[in-house]
């Protein structure tokens, strides 16, 4: 029998529903088939009329339509005052029915950062809230304890939008009944457990503190244009985008979409600094030996580098 | 049969939309378009710092987010009173043409046209070959389309770091020096797409395709050989005829463009109407076209979720005050209701073509009237306008060029940015002060077209054309949905 999936937007932008159609190798419709996965309902690609998606639905909640993979995008819209009243699907609030299908799927993934921790908007009237995370504090809309009926806790695929492979990878991990390891966000260490920053063809710009002031050059982004590539974790650099590039890599400074309190409540493109010095610095980087290696690696900086003579 | 209300909850629209009909002896005697979702982007914007916009506004939309980076930077262009260099407007246009081109084939396909494929015609000769081009995920037509558009978006991750929801463009440019390969690269990938649209879709030449200025053209363009007629857009032309889609979802008959993609100062493109646009600005009422002037754009709440106001606003003026009645007042949309000089106003490829003086599209309408026919053909038919001129300015960039022009630190001052995305006009307001926004309101293409009604009690666009539509089968009112599909409505935008 068929795997089946149901894709619900909550408090979305169909960013991550697009990822889908971006899928490479095998592409969406090819993994659907390997995986023989039948997508039951996707709001923006099904051909079914509203009446079998009130029938569709009944039958999930009967348990008549079994449901293996529950697809939420976007945050789940609590608002106004905790009546979620701000996103409805019949007059009714929308996220009466994410707490109705999770109760009937054996797994449940929030793909992107709305999802998985709130996003845009957690900080709002909206009150959007990510369904086991309300950005980095767990709980969120489906409470700490929250597990699915095989056991499982929501899994988290932050990223605005996610990374299309890793969607791929967790559909397929999960048809494939294989175990998946979680860091403390609840996101899979396969694709969270390294920096954006790793694989930047900034690097050596970077190592030998070659910065910019400014937009429009080949040098690194982190000192002062707010590049937040050594504080985010996902796999940008690795996967790559749409096959080619990254922000980072053709000079828009990373804007850590996929960290949990994405989006931050300071402004972008300019990096918080004490004396020339970030803030916040690489992840778990001393200070002291920090300040140490880089005026040590600027003094070292090749002329190459200073002139800006090696492409990216 | 006597009146009777039936609602619609409608899929394979971006995000969430319910339409809903009042039907009177089988005919549409009124309409209710709504936007069910609020996410309250224009107040998340405020206070932030003077750049955030073109960080968070892309994220309004999956689908445009490209155009939304347009508007939020020619907003901040205003602001700084900067013109960026002419190879920063090249890419600029690149990407955002890329954009359209990919977003109005992947709506045809994916989305309009699997309305072919529903029950109510499955007595029609064409239901079989319908079903073998745009059954979902597995129809022939279906496949391709999904495989080469995300082939043509590489394009703009080449050059934007990915698609959707990169922040390259900047006031006073772009932040990426592409290389010649990458430029390279995009001229393949163009080339790439183009093969294959004129193969599948329209089966002939962009070239031969242009010399089709009416409609007698077009009918002996689709009689003149195999590949015309077994094309998607042959088959497109047959099957909407056959089931009347010429004939339904009229609207107020009033077009606007704001005008969009400026031309670089040193290109060998030509607008029309002396304008510094490749799409002009207009607006169409009643046939003749008048200047456009962005002062006339005012925005209503009276049937809106927001604080009542008198009358329409003007979006440096506009104000976002969610008020959340449920079902029990006259409001019943979280779009507000977008109007020009007072008018209900259509927006899209179908309005940027008649105001840009496209002959086809003119004779189409004068002979039958706008409908979805000619609505939705305007949509699958822009990539022949458009390619060549991406081509033209990819060749024009020179690599490693001047592409940002850097405008400082931005400390105080408004501005606007006015472009289209894929659906039509979209425009962003901005105030600044102290280095933070003070202000900010944006008004998406499908605000227009799904707008509710005004202060006034004037239905919206989407909400006029279905009026007057003949209903077969109220269980199965596939109508609706294709007068609703033909203006691409895309709700995540406009519930913003």
């Amino acid at each position: 029998m068929s795997r089946t999936i149901y894709w619900l937007q909550c408090g979305a932008c169909g960013g991550d529903s697009m990822g889908l159609l971006s899928m490479e190798s095998p592409d969406i419709l090819e993994l659907l088939k390997l995986l023989d996965i039948e997508i039951l309902w996707h709001p923006s690609l099904s051909n079914a009329k509203a009446s079998f998606h009130r029938s569709l639905l009944e039958a999930i909640f009967s348990g008549e339509q079994s449901l293996d993979i529950l697809c939420v995008e976007g945050s789940v819209i609590r608002g106004p005052g905790g009546t979620g009243m701000y996103d409805t699907f019949e007059g009714k609030p929308k996220k009466d029915l994410v707490g109705g299908l999770v109760k009937h799927a054996k797994a449940v993934v929030a793909v992107g950062t709305c999802a998985s921790f709130g996003g845009i908007g957690s900080d709002g009237e909206i009150e959007a809230t990510g369904l086991q995370f309300l950005k980095r504090n767990k709980g969120g809309f489906l409470g700490a304890e929250f597990k699915t009926t095989s056991g499982l806790p929501v899994i988290n695929l932050p990223g605005c939008p996610c990374h299309y492979d890793v969607l791929a990878g967790i559909l397929s991990s999960v048809c494939y009944g294989m175990p998946i390891p979680l860091n403390q966000y609840n996101s899979p260490l396969e694709w969270y457990n390294m920096l954006i920053h790793q694989g930047c063809v900034r690097n050596e710009y970077h190592e030998y503190r070659v910065e910019e002031p400014d937009f429009g050059d080949k040098g690194c982004l982190f000192f002062h244009m707010g590049c937040r590539g050594p504080l985010s974790y996902g796999p940008c650099n690795k996967l790559l985008w749409n096959k080619r590039s990254s922000k980072t890599r053709i000079g828009v400074p990373c804007v850590g979409c996929t960290s949990p309190d994405f989006p931050q409540n300071y402004p972008f493109f300019k990096t918080r600094n004490i004396a020339g010095i970030p803030i916040e610095l690489p992840d778990g980087i001393d200070r002291a030996h920090y300040l140490a290696y880089k005026s040590m690696a600027a003094a070292a900086a090749p002329e190459r580098l200073k002139k800006r003579q090696t492409n990216i | 049969m006597s009146k009777m209300k039936i609602n619609i909850p409608l899929n394979r629209v971006e995000g969430d939309l319910e339409i809903s009909v009042d039907i009177d002896n089988g005919i549409v005697s009124d309409a209710w378009s709504s936007g069910t979702l609020y996410r309250g982007f224009e107040k998340i914007l405020l206070g932030r710092g003077a750049m955030d916009g073109l960080v968070i506004t892309p994220r309004i939309c999956g689908i445009c987010s490209t155009s939304h980076l347009t508007a939020a930077a020619k907003a901040l262009d205003a602001v700084v009173k900067v013109n960026p260099p002419p190879d920063a407007i090249r890419i600029r246009n690149i990407v955002q043409m890329t954009e359209h081109i990919q977003s109005d084939i992947r709506h045809a396909f994916l989305m309009f046209a699997v309305d072919f494929v529903n029950q109510a015609y499955k007595k029609s000769p064409l239901f079989e070959e319908a079903v073998r081009r745009y059954e979902p995920f597995k129809g022939e037509t279906v496949i391709q389309t999904i495989k080469e558009t995300k082939k043509l978006i590489e394009i703009i991750a080449i050059i934007g770091g990915q698609w959707p929801h990169s922040s390259y463009m900047v006031p006073g440019g772009i932040v990426s020096v592409p290389s010649a390969s990458d430029l390279l690269q995009c001229r393949l990938l163009l080339n790439q797409y183009r093969n294959w649209y004129e193969k599948r879709i329209i089966g002939c030449s962009l070239e031969r395709f242009k010399e089709i200025i009416s409609v007698a053209d077009l009918n002996a363009w689709l009689e003149e050989c195999n590949s015309h007629w077994e094309s998607d857009l042959g088959f497109y032309i047959r099957f909407t005829r056959a089931m009347g889609l010429d004939k339904i979802g009229r609207g107020h008959d009033f077009l606007l463009s704001y005008g969009s993609l400026d031309l670089p100062s040193d290109t060998k493109i030509k607008g029309s109407k002396d304008q510094n646009f490749l799409i002009p600005s207009g607006f169409i009422n009643n046939k003749s076209i008048d200047e456009f002037n962005s002062s006339k754009i005012t925005e209503h709440v009276a049937y809106s979720w927001y604080m009542d106001h008198e009358g329409g606003k003007h979006p440096f003026d506009g104000e976002t005050k969610p008020y959340a009645t449920g079902n029990e007042s006259r409001k019943y949309s979280w779009s507000k209701a977008p109007r020009y000089d007072g008018f209900a106003a259509e927006t899209g490829p179908l309005a940027e073509m008649v105001i840009s003086g496209n002959k086809l599209i003119d004779d189409l309408i004068t002979c039958k009237g706008i409908s979805v026919f000619v609505r939705e053909l305007a949509r699958i038919i822009r990539s022949i306008e458009l390619i060549p001129i991406i081509e033209t300015w990819i060749s024009e960039v020179s690599c490693n060029g001047n592409f940002y022009k850097s405008p400082g630190e931005i400390i105080e001052g408004e501005g606007y940015g006015l472009t289209h995305a894929s659906r039509g006009a979209l425009g962003h307001w901005v105030k600044i002060k102290d280095g933070k926004i003070l202000h900010y309101q944006i008004i998406t293409p499908t605000a227009w077209n799904a707008s509710p009604r005004d202060s006034d009690g004037i239905r919206g666009p989407i909400e006029e054309a279905l009026v007057g539509t003949p209903v077969q089968d109220i269980s199965n009112p596939i109508e609706v949905g294709h007068i609703v599909r033909s203006f691409d409505v895309c709700l995540v935008c406009t519930v913003h």
